[in-house]
């Protein structure tokens, strides 16, 4: 048996997703994919929205994950006090400037010191799994809310960052840094959808 | 003792001497992801002080705490943490 360093992409949930699945179910989220597509602004515009109590997706073909309409920062709220005080209500999205680069990431974890092989292995297994609730979630099989995947996720995040932390800062800190944007791609069903192409 | 039987017995120190380190290290990484791996599966253990191999991709790991595991690898890919008794 032999398991490459490449396919221990920690998340590189694309090549994950992409190889390690193929998965017999990818035509049944194809009617997701129309049926989210025309209301659903386009991810990489999307601000970084905290999931909200999330409902169960009722019916398979539309499931919706808890990010309706990216809030616009106003003037006057709490959050943007700081920012009312200029003239310029520009909307800046929060650290949704960095680009996901997942291939570098990707690179990143497979040259990586800071973690044996057991761990990138078990990690990876741990990636698949969270997956594999995405998938079920976004078919409308999933008894798990947007918020359980929400909570999975910044727990396995959490992992891979304290494992990284100490000896693998740079590397920590591009996780870290594109932890929002990931979840993004997991969350939303037309992305997440052309991660298992 | 000849000349280049005393120079070939040096060097094989030498090399036992700066191979040592090596192997330490080895077995210390061994002993980190064996540890790393028990904590991501929600065993106790501490801190891995022991570990044998048993085969390939296949180790035994001693705890601190006294805990024992068997770690390897599945045929599907998975790492898979056995407590031993």
């Amino acid at each position: 048996m032999h398991v490459g360093y490449a396919a221990v992409l920690l998340l590189l949930l694309t090549a994950s997703a992409g190889c390690a699945r193929g998965t017999p179910d990818t035509s049944a989220s194809e009617p997701q994919i129309v049926a989210v597509q025309p209301g659903t602004p386009p991810p990489a515009s999307e601000p970084a929205a905290p999931p909200t109590p999330a409902t169960k997706p009722a019916a398979p073909p539309t499931p919706q994950p808890e990010r309706a309409a990216p809030p616009a920062p106003r003037a006057g709220t709490p959050g943007t006090q700081a920012a009312s005080k200029g003239a310029t209500p520009v909307a800046k999205p929060p650290a949704a400037a960095a680009p996901l680069d997942l291939k570098a990431l990707e690179e990143e974890l497979k040259e990586t010191k800071a973690i044996g092989f057991f761990t990138k292995i078990t990690l990876k297994n741990q990636v698949d799994d969270l997956l594999d609730k995405f998938r079920e979630y976004h078919q409308g099989k999933a008894k798990l809310t947007m918020t359980d995947l929400r909570r999975s996720y910044d727990l396995l995040i959490m992992k891979v960052l304290s494992l990284l932390q100490d000896e693998d800062q740079k590397l920590a800190a591009d996780i870290a840094s594109s932890r929002e944007a990931i979840w993004r791609l997991l969350a939303d069903p037309t992305s997440f959808a052309t991660l298992e192409v | 003792m000849k000349k280049p039987i005393v120079v070939l017995a040096q060097s094989l120190v030498l090399a036992a001497f700066f191979a040592m380190p090596s192997f330490a290290d080895d077995e210390e990484a061994l002993k980190k992801d064996l540890t790393a791996v028990i904590a991501l599966h929600g065993l106790p253990c501490g801190e891995v002080i022991a570990a044998k191999v048993l085969a390939e991709n296949d180790y035994a790991a001693s705890c601190k705490d006294g805990n024992k595991y068997r770690v390897y690898l599945n045929a599907a890919g998975r790492v898979v943490v056995e407590k031993q008794k």
